[in-house]
């Protein structure tokens, strides 16, 4: 396989795929065909599954668990010191695979509720997988920092575009936000190149700041990443970002975008800024519970699904910061799992919103009640997911959970106790959901002859519910793909 | 032993009818699922109770004397007897948090897998009579096969995690079973109520685990129990310092405490939660929302047992934490008295066995916290029998008269459900314990609660924490447990009918409406109760026989002699003789009224009711009625739910309201993002203003700004231009 750039392949497949599928688009307009046919889609379907396919051979085939240190690095010389260089080791395959895995389920859960403008929507989509891909492949600073910035757009597009009523006062919030902390860190890193004299991460992972430098430069990552988790305080552009964005969108934002900052902490605050990390260990515990405890009420007493699933969202975040900065083994591995696990959980309880909200176009909580004589089905996909979001043994919600906390209790007690009592309120608001929309008496005529689940929606929830439970009874298939990965951030931490 | 594939089968076995029930339901209907279930269940229950014999009576000689020479030897040398494992697949392994998919087979679990299945197969059986006609039965069966696997998940598991997944899947199996009529809104509070407060359990439980890979870089019971007793040296993971495990402290919150200690109240409060003890009891009277074979099953055999299951597990952890096993003493003895005094004030037929249920639990775990564990354990085993068989008898006189449930209008059914109320009378005489003290006469509640009340005055006597006061909580809750269950006999069986008195107070409701399932209160108007049909009356049957005969059965190998039956699974420090010591109360004369005590005070209840509740039956309703303080903090429960509204729950949603509208919204939006919007725009609509197209304000912007340069110019250069 030498030779081939297939990191690069996997990266642009996608943008590959939305240049044809406009190109084709733009020549049947032409020839005076109706736009916004659902071919585009499916199209783009056919595209998000090639690069599915496409990761799965890179990990089954090029991809050596075993070593610790990036692999399939592939490097260009870009402008100055700067180079085009990528490269991936088990943190990052394991997040390529939860993105090429979750971008098909979105397009197809696309079919029934997207009906304008498609082929602009799926290349905003195919875009956003490939930037996406290429933050978690990139190596270099700068390359880097572009597709963390560049998937702002696409994001912002979808919201603004597709979203609800609500969607530019939404788009704007987002957009404002995480712009906001990423001024900080282009700062940093034009900082870090400077002092550095490279923009290579294996370079700056082995590249010791002085304290007073690590201080800074860790708040202006932290600034960054602290938005894109989102961490307590600057949460609040979440559940108005969820509520305006279509289905799809927010099973994108949750499943995969809040992923970012967690990943930019294992990349950036750990290895690069050890002793500033330390620092603030207490800082993040603080956050981190007060995120957990905090949105877990506020989520209780939410009208309206959507914002509920984005506040939990907000808690189970805290869940991965809180092992993240525990600095040990379990910790960051629960961490981590915490990641994959979210990623399958809320985006499943997004679709299943969707669902709902495709026939009958409410979100809002109190206009549900007694689906489960109607959607029997429904119910029971909606129980494994809610008991999943609760972490019940046995779904990979608990093992994320469990960990982080015990990396927790390791470094500070009291950092468990805060997060276990969020555990308890997390059984509170998703009950309550439930009991609300799935049981009682049906109430509101209007869901008369509401249908159960459809074929398509079957497809796209089962994969979710499947590695649901898979992950749940048998974590260690992720643990091997990432352990090695996290005992060298770990090392790094320790070492430098 | 059992070959590991008939183990093999009877834990999975219930797990994978689950499975295929739910699946093929859709396919083949309620008769499969239920076919399905049932057959798995029975067989696996008819395998556990061959186990459960085979391991306690059976082998030749030679082999049983080897085996109790090993196991006394073990028991000697404080090694834990090695239980036999199968492990069938690591589930989480990261740097020490360890833990396989596994079944561990060991005295405590063969005890535990008899109990679970015999009594769940006997359910699924009486379950075909009970929801005959509920248009959900199929779903019923998957429940109630669901909850048998993983409570035997939880009770063959061999680490801490698998315990947890067993753990919390009861409560979820628990949660979908009480709030099986899910049109009902108390249905549906109560099955959420059940979830949540096991959740606060929970909490203790998930950090005693974190506590315990804290102290032991491990969460599998073999090296932690084993480190106990062997007071090994550790250096927990966190700590730097070495030492014995025994004396090493913990930081927890502020305070420093002894590590075991810690982890002992931890664990116990997740204990409280799964076994309803006092201040986490609240949900187990509400969950007699749930159809009543699953408040026998679960909320009276099985589930509810699991916390003192735990305790039992973890002997070596309590023998040497005496704080935390102090606690057990005093919450399960005021538990067993708080229950009890509630339980004599309750009119629905259903929530006087469930506060009964919590009573007898307070029982097992003040046995356990005097260090009777094995006391506990027995107790376990007979109380399953015959509280199942007291819920499955109160069931079958729900099922014949029309769903109604308020003893107030019972009376006089015995005539018409003869063999319900002869069941009914021998699970009530073993629940009161009836038996002759120094004989083996008795029934199952004689043999094991006796046991318990024993073994806290012998504990007393060795100066164990508490052990007098839970004494004297068992005698008087005893007390009361014989009035309440004749209360409950004579109100429900015997004299008028209450119809006959009531006349024609016209009920008219059709009773046939099958969407709202049995356990619905609507009243009817007069009707002829009718007795249950043979599928159930059989299961009461074999009950009874189990209510008249594991206490005799059993009390040698479980109980008085029982270190070869233990082997090990039950642990014991140097100086616990709470057991040995109650035949030397025996023996040497001058206790013998703790022996005769339980008896006297389970006739005076006897008579007490009688004489309220059958001769005259009007002092009864008398008392109720003009009951005063005292029964009306009976009746309500000593406010628990009140106060726990008030607090906890109106606390949580205002905090939720106040955290989202004033925090999200107020503080963190109107400071953030919509305070920044306002500012830019405020400073735009400010800027905008100046551009006002008059030349002669330019003009004069322009002018004071050279003048303000110059100033400042002038300035900076030290006035010296």
């Amino acid at each position: 396989m030498d030779g081939i750039p297939i990191l690069s392949l996997l990266t642009f497949l996608p943008a590959i795929g939305a240049g044809i599928i406009l190109l084709i688009s733009g020549a049947i307009r032409q020839d005076g065909q109706e736009a916004g046919s659902k071919d585009v889609l499916w199209a783009g379907i056919f595209v998000s599954i090639a690069t599915f396919l496409l990761s799965l051979f890179v990990f089954f085939v090029s991809f050596d668990k075993d070593v610790a240190d990036y692999q399939m690095v592939e490097q260009a010389a870009w402008f100055g010191n700067i180079s085009y260089k990528m490269g991936v080791d088990g943190l990052s395959i394991s997040l390529i695979l939860l993105t090429t895995f979750l971008t098909p389920l979105c397009l197809i859960a696309s079919l029934n509720s997207i009906k304008m403008r498609l082929t602009e929507y799926v290349v905003a989509f195919l875009l956003l997988e490939t930037l996406v891909i290429g933050v978690f492949t990139a190596l270099d600073l700068f390359l880097f920092y572009i597709f963390f910035e560049a998937g702002l757009i696409p994001m912002f597009l979808i919201i603004g575009i597709w979203g609800g009523a609500n969607r530019i006062y939404a788009a704007f919030k987002f957009f404002l936000y995480t712009l906001l902390g990423s001024l900080f860190m282009l700062i940093a890193m034009i900082y870090m190149y400077s002092v550095a004299g490279t923009s290579d991460f294996e370079a700056l992972e082995q590249f010791a700041f002085s304290p007073a430098a690590q201080t800074w430069l860790w708040l202006a990552f932290f600034a960054s990443f602290a938005v894109k988790m989102p961490m307590w305080p600057v949460h609040t552009w979440l559940p108005d970002a969820h509520v305006e964005a279509p289905t799809a969108g927010s099973v994108i934002l949750a499943g995969i975008l809040l992923k970012l900052g967690a990943y930019g902490m294992l990349r950036f605050l750990l290895p690069m800024f050890p002793d500033a990390s330390l620092d603030f260990q207490p800082f993040v515990f603080a956050l981190s519970v007060i995120a957990i405890v905090y949105a877990s009420l506020v989520a209780f007493r939410q009208t309206d699904m959507k914002k509920l699933i984005a506040y939990s969202s907000v808690a189970h975040m805290g869940f991965v910061t809180l092992g993240i900065f525990s600095f040990n083994t379990i910790g960051v591995q629960g961490a981590v799992f915490q990641m994959l696990s979210h990623g399958f959980i809320s985006s499943a309880l997004f679709l299943i919103v969707g669902v709902v909200y495709d026939r009958m176009h409410t979100r809002k909580i109190a206009d549900y009640g007694g689906l489960v004589t109607a959607m029997p089905v429904y119910a029971a996909f909606f129980m494994l997911f809610t008991m999943a979001n609760v972490g019940l043994p046995g779904t990979s919600g608990f093992v994320g959970e469990i960990m982080s906390m015990a990396g927790g209790f390791l470094a500070a007690r009291w950092v468990a106790v805060g997060a276990a009592l969020g555990v308890i309120f997390s059984a509170v608001y998703m009950l309550r959901l439930y009991r609300e929309t799935i049981f009682g008496p049906m109430t509101n005529s209007a869901l008369e002859g509401i249908k159960d689940l459809t074929r398509l929606e079957v497809l796209t929830l089962a994969p979710l519910a499947a590695a649901t439970i898979i992950f749940g009874i048998a974590p260690w298939l992720i643990f091997n793909i990432t352990d090695s990965a996290v005992a060298r951030i770990l090392a790094e931490m320790a070492g430098g | 032993m059992l070959p590991d594939i008939v183990l093999l089968f009877i834990v999975l076995g219930p797990g994978l009818s689950a499975l295929v029930a739910g699946f093929g339901k859709p396919f083949w209907g309620d008769r499969f699922a239920m076919l399905v279930t049932t057959v798995t269940v029975c067989t696996a229950g008819i395998l556990s109770l061959y186990q459960l014999f085979a391991y306690a009576f059976g082998g030749n000689g030679a082999e049983e004397a080897v085996h109790v020479a090993y196991a006394a030897e073990a028991a000697h040398a404080s090694k834990a007897f090695d239980p036999y494992i199968i492990t069938l697949m690591n589930w989480v392994d990261v740097a020490g948090f360890k833990a396989d998919w596994a079944i561990r087979v060991d005295a405590l679990s063969i005890v535990m897998m008899a109990v679970i299945t015999s009594v769940s197969g006997l359910v699924h059986v009486y379950s075909w009579g009970y929801m005959s006609d509920d248009p959900h039965r199929g779903r019923f069966f998957t429940y109630l096969a669901l909850f048998t696997f993983t409570m035997l998940m939880l009770v063959v598991a061999d680490n801490f995690l698998q315990l947890f997944f067993g753990w919390e899947g009861v409560g979820l199996a628990s949660y979908l079973l009480i709030g099986f009529y899910n049109q009902k809104a108390s249905a549906n509070d109560a099955a959420i109520k059940a979830f949540v407060t096991n959740r606060v359990g929970d909490f203790g439980l998930a950090l005693g685990i974190m506590g315990i890979y804290f102290l032991f870089g491990s969460i599998e019971f073999g090296p932690v129990l084993n480190a106990i007793q062997d007071n090994a040296i550790l250096t927990p993971l966190a700590l730097v310092e070495a030492g014995p495990v025994q004396s090493l402290t913990i930081d927890f919150i502020g305070l420093n405490i002894n590590a075991l200690e810690l982890i002992g109240v931890l664990l116990f409060i997740g204990a409280m939660g799964k076994s309803a003890q006092l201040f986490l009891h609240v949900w187990l009277p509400d969950a007699m929302e749930g159809p009543t074979p699953v408040s026998a099953l679960i909320h009276a055999a099985t589930m509810v047992t699991a916390g003192v299951y735990l305790v039992c597990l973890m002997s070596p952890l309590y023998e040497y934490a005496p704080g935390a096993a102090a606690m057990v003493t005093v919450i399960g003895a005021l538990t067993a008295l708080f229950a009890a005094t509630v339980g004599l004030a309750q009119n629905d037929i259903k929530r006087v066995i469930a506060y009964s249920t919590c009573s007898q639990l307070g029982y097992m775990f003040f046995a356990a916290g005097v260090g009777a564990y094995e006391a506990a354990m027995f107790h376990l085993f007979t109380h399953a029998f015959f509280k199942a068989l007291l819920f499955l008898g109160a069931g079958s006189v729900i099922h014949g008269n029309h769903h109604e449930q308020d003893m107030r209008n019972m009376g006089g059914i015995w005539i018409y459900q003869k063999f319900t109320y002869i069941s009914m009378l021998i699970g009530t005489i073993a629940i009161i314990g009836l038996g002759l003290p120094f004989t083996k006469f008795g029934f199952a509640g004689f043999f094991s609660k006796d046991g318990i009340i024993e073994s806290a005055f012998s504990a007393s006597l060795l100066g164990v924490p508490y052990a007098s006061m839970a004494f004297w909580a068992g005698i008087i809750a005893a007390l009361l447990t014989s009035f309440y269950s004749w209360r409950l006999i004579y109100m429900t069986f015997h004299g008028p009918r209450a119809s006959d008195i009531a006349g024609t107070e016209a009920h008219a409701q059709a009773h046939s409406d099958d969407a709202h399932g049995h356990d619905d209160h609507h009243s009817h108007g007069p009707f002829t109760p009718h007795e249950s049909p043979a599928i159930m009356l059989i299961p009461l049957g074999l009950l009874a026989l189990g209510a008249i005969f594991a206490g005799v059965l059993f009390y040698d190998p479980m109980f008085h002699h029982s270190e070869a039956f233990w082997a090990g699974a039950i642990y014991h420090s140097a100086d616990n003789t709470v057991i040995a010591g109650i035949d030397a109360m025996k023996y040497k004369g001058g206790y013998e009224w703790v022996f005769w005590a339980p008896l006297f005070v389970t006739i005076i209840g006897f008579l007490v009711a009688s004489f309220t509740y059958y001769f005259n039956r009007g002092i009864g309703k008398t008392m109720a009625d003009q009951g005063g303080p005292l029964h009306s903090l009976f009746y309500n429960k000593w406010y628990f739910d009140e106060i726990y509204q008030a607090s906890f729950v109106k606390l949580t949603r205002g905090l939720g309201d106040t955290l989202w509208k004033i925090g999200d919204k107020k503080l963190i939006d109107g400071l953030g993002p919509d305070g920044m919007t306002r500012l830019a725009n405020w400073g735009a609509r400010r800027i905008s203003a100046m551009h006002t197209g008059f030349l002669y304000h330019y003009a004069f912007i322009i002018i004071g700004g050279v003048l303000l340069f110059g100033f400042v110019f002038f300035i900076v250069n030290g006035g010296t231009s």
